[in-house]
């Protein structure tokens, strides 16, 4: 049985943060989707190491940490886009 | 900073902020809670802060955001505050759990907490603590990291 308290709260915090993801060009930083997949296998990972909290018999992930990892990412896709190089317009 | 860093930083900061909401949640079986759970996510943001630098660092938060989110955690708080004082007469009366039996069986379930412990307002409260804390830390350091930056323009202004 799933509980929903962690899994809202921690969707919508991961979601804030998610959104404030940006990667700008000057920095030269590259994470491509690759990446992105990598960080939720290993948030993955961790959330079944930490497991659930004291009483909780939602299975053997921590929820509240996935709901956060899952919130980050979809907050990077809807709000936190890459700010794009603005191209020169020649005259 | 080193190339090893820089590829290291921004995925480690990612599981430390779940960490850091883990822990908020957890506040109320666990040892934690929101200031606790706020100070790790605003030690995340502060990691790639000092790594990339301020202006490059991949989770920016701004003048705007740290003023709503800070806003938005003070006045929830007193909000669920006033909540208890409006139906019990007890200001932070926990509305979720009515260990008094004061209060109407539908106000309790709207601040119900759904998990096995039913903790009523305290994960509420941890969460909201948490958003406040995070940005004020967070707030700070930027603070100090812009004062380093005009600083430094101001030595370099100093030469010529």
């Amino acid at each position: 049985m799933l509980y929903a308290g962690p899994l809202i709260l921690g969707f919508i915090l991961g979601f804030i943060i998610g959104s404030r993801i940006k990667i700008y060009p000057e920095s030269k930083l590259n994470f491509t989707l690759g990446s992105y997949l990598v960080i939720f296998i290993a948030a993955l990972v961790t959330a079944y190491l930490i497991g659930p909290f004291p009483y909780y018999t939602d299975g053997p992930f921590a929820s509240g940490f996935l709901a956060t990892i899952i919130g980050l990412l979809v907050g990077k896709i809807t709000l936190g886009r890459d700010v794009k190089e603005k191209k020169e317009i020649k005259e | 900073m080193s190339t090893i860093l820089k590829i290291f930083i921004f995925p480690a900061a990612l599981i430390i902020t779940c960490l850091g909401v883990n822990t908020i949640l957890g506040g109320h079986i666990t040892p934690g809670g929101g200031f606790q759970g706020g100070a790790i996510i605003a030690g995340a943001f502060i990691f790639g802060a000092v790594i990339y630098g301020l202006k490059d660092t991949p989770i920016k938060f701004s003048h705007d955001f740290i003023a709503r989110m800070e806003s938005a955690g003070a006045l929830a708080y007193i909000f669920l505050g006033l909540a208890g004082l409006i139906f019990s007469g007890f200001y932070l009366y926990n509305l979720g759990v009515d260990l008094y039996g004061v209060i109407p069986e539908f106000i309790k379930n709207i601040f119900d907490y759904p998990d096995p412990i039913h903790a009523g307002i305290i994960p509420y409260l941890n969460f909201v603590v948490g958003l406040k804390v995070l940005v004020g830390l967070s707030a700070v350091v930027i603070a100090f990291l812009g004062f380093k930056e005009l600083k430094e323009d101001e030595e370099d202004l100093e030469e010529f």
